[in-house]
């Protein structure tokens, strides 16, 4: 049992929060947090790095939105270590994703302090929009409402790994009634540290918090079992994987969302794939016609092949479709077989290696 | 990436009747120079030869071919020779692309029009790829003009001395307190009978006063990092506890040494002290303290050899010690070690105090083993009768499925002697005798004539129970003549075991440090069984010497002296080129994840920290491809075997 | 009709099963004609895109030679090929591909019978399930 505090909230979920993160930087925890907060010109919250802790009362990172996975954002801060303490507020697939950037080299978890939010979901950005217009206080009444929360987005909706793993403080809102007071729970030496530091008086977990969680859990279950049959339905051979893709716009949104796909350039966009105009006639003359561009299918199998052991399964990437592709229900489900046959968990472990630079004679 | 507008010369060899006809050569060149960017296609009945070369080369030179497809037998046959009428055209070898036509088509299709239309797609596929072709150049790096040979027995010291001759320095590394291997271990050689030590005592003082050779005894090769030409090899010296610059080599300390230890020089059949030379003529004859049995070192007390040694030398405090030497080139001559018999329990090694095994028996035949080179039982007395029995542990699947070569003659060998150094009569149990050296079968002959008794037969057993009491006390050896289908019973006084040879100890290591493949049975794996018999799969590195496989005495040093020849004509020659088909990173894709660092065999890839991205090493990059394949972006590429070029041959064939 | 006759692509290194198939030639060992060999350094520069690629180009097979463990002529790039393949075939098997379409064997440079006999077993396994389904779909 990790030690657990209490966050009073009385009715404030968002500045309570906010005011949370501030006595980070005013008590010289951190330097700086990166926080998720709507800019001044829309409610949408977007990844900010704050350093002064008055602009850090805007910040609402339970907001249910996020436009997108935070991992990337948060990789630039950590490329390199800076000599500064960085706290960041991040869902558990970001933290996932995070982890993986680490092994990949991407980035230093040296001298963070990671805050994972136990993670109902989050909302498409139109229906997040829609719904803060018609409720101003729309992140109290998500953790109130199971209707809203209902309104999360698909990917969400079957997710089974809300909860952080690899985060030094979770805010916990599961099994609480979030106007009186959500937890924070201490999960590393790191967290505790921080805990003491801000005057927290630690005690064991209320009850009743578990049993919030199986139940969600199982919900979760229930829908990924069936969202997955579904999805197998309508991909199980290659003609039906063509329909399900036909619409591909070959924008590579769904890879520049990826958390994971960290290439540089997509090899897809490089020499290998632009093909010389005898190349193109040659494809046409083999069935008397071809689709421009060509290698669609390609650029997704290719991306499942090299990624989908590390797929995270936030679903940003039906998410930034303009064709409205559900690329992360596939891409979820392939990536469940492929991180089962390796026995690989994405995010579990900083220690645990990449499955494809591991060599022996297994699978 | 095209460099510029392709012009492919497309040429079908029909290897005179092995490819034409069951491959329809015309039809193929015709369909051949329909194909997008070629320019000419022709068919001919023999493209490697002079006139078929100079075919392409007038070609390249009139026709402005700048690609060049040669649909023929194997690359692995032919590549380098179209490559250099390419070079010797003007345009860059790498710019042909060759298609396998007989070897993996008409060689091996039975219906002639299949062979056709295969012949057509893989020509087609290595058009479509030669569009991709880039031109490649490599570097030319100077070499390091000394090398290391590990193992001194007689194959390294041979091949150390052969190189010294030649003016270039030599490290000699062996692990043992004395170089020599097996062969100082003799005492008369087949199928001559010259004494062991006549010829080799010499060999090893020229070895050890020889100005370019720097022994490094009681020592092992501990890393090796680099590539032909540029070796680093760590060598790991072992703490003699004796420093050599001051010992004389009186052996004053052996005697005076109170600690008495098993001689595995003499094969466990004598005392060695702790302080001790492994032979009197060991060279060096710096002595080493076996700390395991040092009274000093287990106990704290003694150092008697300190208190008599008058030069000093003593050095309990002395540390093991790394030393890094450049070599041009390695080679490894790290011998054999014989079988143990004792699993074969039927033979009763390790049981019965008369059963030896040859290298046992060399020693007590030795003047300076255990018998003072007397033949004698471990009661004193002279056998009346000796049984040899050949092939143990050899040309047997449970243990060696091989031959181990020098048995038979050993065997032989032991006959003799036991006939001259006795009046005992010897039997020999043999499965087939094998003697195909000179003068090998005359030396059989001689033992037959000697009144050996030979027995073609697999002996089933020996025993302590006699057939009857007046052979109480004496073995039996029970074994089938398969010549005469009798059931033999031999009571004898003394058994030899003709103990097979198998890879020494510590091979395995070896191999991995050096990159050197071994075969199933353990032996180092030569590059090519005819052609390359000598040189490995890694360039810069030879074999010597047992380690490649059982060999006597006389193919050992002709095989020492030929890898000696091989890596002089490399150290000679002074530059190697390196490989051309290796990777290349692009800075541009790179995201600096350090991924293909991580799977690269040879530390061939570093990082670059201010740009942040990996970068081969073009001298250490063996093409391997490891990168290529683990980088998801393709910012590591293999040059020659690039996704484009890869994927432009796979479509040709799926067209 | 005319019995239908798979193409397969074989892709093999160069250290090993490309010179046991030079073998299988030199001691003039039969085959079918459908193999379509791509000769490659090593399998561990097989990159999972070249057997999608082979696949959605329409072959109905893809074949992966190298050198057995211990054996690769780079140390262990076979190793490495291990699991890629085994992920790409996990893969191709979720949108309807057979996954025995996709055959990895380690076939030594002596072993010129071994590549005739796989070359034969693995182009009836192919027969057997009939044309790869991408041949008769478009493939965007
Ligand atoms: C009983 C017997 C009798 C024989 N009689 C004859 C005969 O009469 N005539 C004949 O022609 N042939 C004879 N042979 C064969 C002969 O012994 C070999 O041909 C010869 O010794 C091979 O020499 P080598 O240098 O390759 O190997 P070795 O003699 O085995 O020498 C190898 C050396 O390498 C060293 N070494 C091993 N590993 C390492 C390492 N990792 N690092 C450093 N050093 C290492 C060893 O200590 C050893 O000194 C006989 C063989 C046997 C077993
Ligand atoms: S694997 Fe690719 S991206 Fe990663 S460091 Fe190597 S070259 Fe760069
Ligand atoms: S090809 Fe790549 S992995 Fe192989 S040796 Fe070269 S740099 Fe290393
Ligand atoms: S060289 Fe054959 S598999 Fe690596």
């Amino acid at each position: 049992m990790h030690p657990f505090a209490f966050l009073k909230t009385d009715g404030h979920l968002s500045s309570s929060v906010a005011g949370f993160l501030k006595k980070l930087l005013t008590d010289k925890i951190a330097d700086a947090v990166l926080a998720a907060a709507p800019t001044p010109y829309s409610l949408l919250p977007m990844p900010t790095l704050f350093t002064d802790p008055e602009q850090i009362e805007k910040a609402n990172p339970l907001a249910p939105a996020a436009p997108f996975n935070t991992a990337r954002q948060a990789a630039s801060i950590l490329k390199h270590e800076t000599g500064k303490r960085i706290a960041l507020v991040l869902r558990p697939c970001e933290i996932r994703a995070l982890v993986e950037l680490t092994k990949l080299k991407q980035c230093v978890l040296e001298n963070t302090i990671i805050i994972g939010v136990k993670c109902l979901g989050r909302m498409e950005n139109a229906v997040y929009l829609e719904a803060s217009s018609q409720n101003a206080n729309l992140t109290q009444a998500f953790y109130d409402d199971p209707v809203l929360q209902d309104r999360i987005c698909s990917s969400c909706a079957i997710c089974t790994r809300f909860q952080p793993v690899h985060a030094d403080i979770s805010l916990s809102v599961i099994g609480m009634s979030a106007n009186e007071s959500i937890g924070l729970s201490a999960e590393t030496d790191v967290g505790l540290a921080v805990l003491k530091q801000l005057g927290f008086e630690t005690c064991d977990a209320p009850e009743g918090r578990k049993d919030a969680v199986n139940r969600l859990l199982e919900k979760r279950e229930s829908a990924k079992t069936a969202a997955f049959e579904k999805t197998r339905d309508k991909t199980d051979s290659i003609e039906k994987f063509q329909r399900y893709f036909a619409d591909c716009l070959n924008c590579h949104n769904c890879r520049v969302a990826c958390p994971v796909c960290y290439c540089r350039e997509c090899v897809f966009l490089t020499d290998v794939f632009a093909h010389d105009p005898e190349v193109l006639l040659r494809r046409a003359s083999k069935k008397g016609m071809v689709k421009l561009p060509t290698d669609t299918t390609m650029f997704h199998m290719t991306r499942m092949a090299h990624m989908a052991h590390a797929c995270v399964a936030c679903g940003h990437c039906s998410s930034v479709c303009p064709s409205h592709i559900p690329v992360a229900d596939v891409f979820i489900r392939v990536a469940e077989e492929i991180q089962n046959l390796y026995a690989y968990e994405p995010g579990r472990d900083l220690s645990e290696a990449i499955p494809l630079l591991v060599f022996d004679e297994g699978v | 990436m095209k460099y510029e507008q392709p012009a492919i010369g497309v040429y079908i060899c029909h290897c005179g009747m092995n490819i034409a006809p069951k491959v329809d050569v015309e039809n193929v060149a015709a369909f051949a120079a329909a194909l997008e960017h070629v320019v000419v296609a022709r068919d001919y009945k023999f493209m490697c030869s002079s006139p078929g070369q100079s075919l392409i080369i007038k070609d390249i030179r009139e026709r402005g071919l700048n690609r060049i497809i040669v649909a023929s037998c194997s690359p692995r046959m032919h590549e380098k020779t179209f490559r250099k009428a390419c070079e010797q055209a003007g345009i860059n070898p790498h710019y042909l692309q060759m298609a396998n036509i007989r070897e993996q088509i008409s060689w091996v299709t039975k219906d002639s029009n299949d062979a056709t239309a295969k012949a057509k797609d893989q020509v087609a596929a290595a058009v479509a790829r030669v569009v991709y072709h880039a031109p490649l150049t490599s570097l030319e790096i100077p070499v390091k003009k000394s090398m290391v040979v590990v193992g001194g027995g007689i194959a390294g010291i041979q091949a150390a001395l052969t190189a010294a001759e030649a003016g270039y320095n030599v490290h000699l590394v062996e692990r043992e307190p004395s170089i020599g291997g097996h062969m100082a271990k003799f005492d008369k050689t087949f199928p001559t009978l010259d004494c062991a030590a006549c010829i080799m005592t010499p060999k090893m003082v020229e070895a050890a006063q020889h100005p370019d050779i720097t022994l490094h005894t009681y020592s092992e090769v501990a890393s090796v990092e680099g590539f032909v030409g540029n070796f680093k090899v760590g060598i790991r010296q072992k703490p003699r506890y004796i420093d050599a610059s001051k010992c004389t080599g009186c052996g004053v300390c052996t005697t005076k040494c109170p600690s008495k230890v098993i001689s595995e020089f003499d094969q466990g059949l004598t005392f060695r002290k702790a302080i001790y030379s492994p032979f009197p003529q060991a060279i060096p004859n710096t002595p080493v303290i076996d700390r395991e049995n040092c009274l000093y070192f287990t106990k704290g007390r003694c150092r008697a050899c300190e208190k008599f040694c008058e030069a000093h030398a003593i050095a309990f405090d002395q540390k093991e010690e790394i030393l890094t030497v450049e070599a041009g080139s390695i080679i490894i001559a790290t011998g054999f070690q014989t079988f143990d018999p004792t699993p074969l329990t039927q033979y009763g090694y390790g049981r019965y105090p008369e059963v030896y095994t040859s290298l046992e028996f060399e020693r007590i035949n030795n003047a300076t083993g255990p018998t003072a080179g007397k033949l004698l039982m471990k009661n004193g007395k002279p056998p009346e009768k000796v049984a040899i029995i050949h092939c143990v542990g050899s040309r047997d699947s449970r243990y060696h499925a091989y031959c181990s070569r020098v048995c038979c003659m050993v065997s032989m060998k032991f006959a003799h002697l036991v006939r001259e150094k006795t009046n005992a009569e010897v039997w020999e149990f043999y499965i087939d005798i094998r003697s195909p050296g000179k003068l090998y079968e005359e030396f059989y002959s001689r033992v037959q004539e000697e009144g050996v008794h030979m027995v073609r037969g697999r002996v089933a057993e020996v025993t302590d129970i006699p057939e009857n009491a007046k052979n109480e006390g004496r073995l039996t050896v029970v074994a089938e003549n398969t010549l005469t289908r009798r059931i033999l019973r031999v009571p004898v006084d003394m058994v030899l075991l003709g103990v097979g040879l198998e890879p020494a100890k510590g091979a395995d290591d070896i191999g991995r440090m050096l990159g050197v493949q071994r075969d199933k049975d353990g032996w180092f794996n030569e590059l090519h069984a005819k052609l390359a018999p000598v040189k490995t799969a890694m360039s810069g590195i030879f074999l010597a010497g047992c380690c490649q496989g059982p060999k006597d005495i006389p193919d050992t040093v002709a095989q020492a002296s030929a890898a000696a020849g091989e890596a002089v004509s490399l150290l000679a020659k002074g530059t190697v080129r390196t490989l051309a088909e290796i990777s290349y990173i692009d800075p541009d894709l790179c995201s600096g994840c350090k991924t293909c660092i991580e799977v690269c065999p040879y530390t061939a890839i570093g990082f670059d920290e201010g740009r942040r991205v990996a970068v081969v090493n073009e001298a250490l990059c063996k093409g391997c491809g490891s990168c290529a394949a683990a980088c998801p972006s393709s910012a590591a590429a293999i040059r020659h075997f690039s996704g484009r070029q890869i994927m432009e041959e796979m479509e040709a064939l799926l067209l | 009709m005319k019995e239908f006759e798979p193409k397969i692509i074989a892709m093999v290194c160069n250290w090993c099963t490309y010179t046991a198939a030079d073998l299988a030639g030199t001691s003039r060992l039969m085959y079918p004609a459908n193999i379509r060999i791509v000769r490659l350094m090593c399998t561990g520069m097989i990159d999972q895109k070249y057997i999608l690629k082979a696949f959605l180009d329409g072959a109905d097979g893809v074949f992966i030679g190298g050198c057995h463990p211990g054996d690769c002529h780079y140390i262990n790039g076979n190793l490495k090929a291990v699991k890629r393949i085994s992920g790409v075939r996990k893969l191709l098997e979720q949108f309807g591909f057979d996954p025995a379409r996709l055959k990895l064997q380690w076939i030594g440079a002596s072993e010129g019978p071994e590549f005739q006999r796989h070359m034969t077993e693995f182009v009836s396994t192919v027969k057997s399930m009939g044309p790869n389904p991408a041949r008769d779909c478009m493939i965007l």
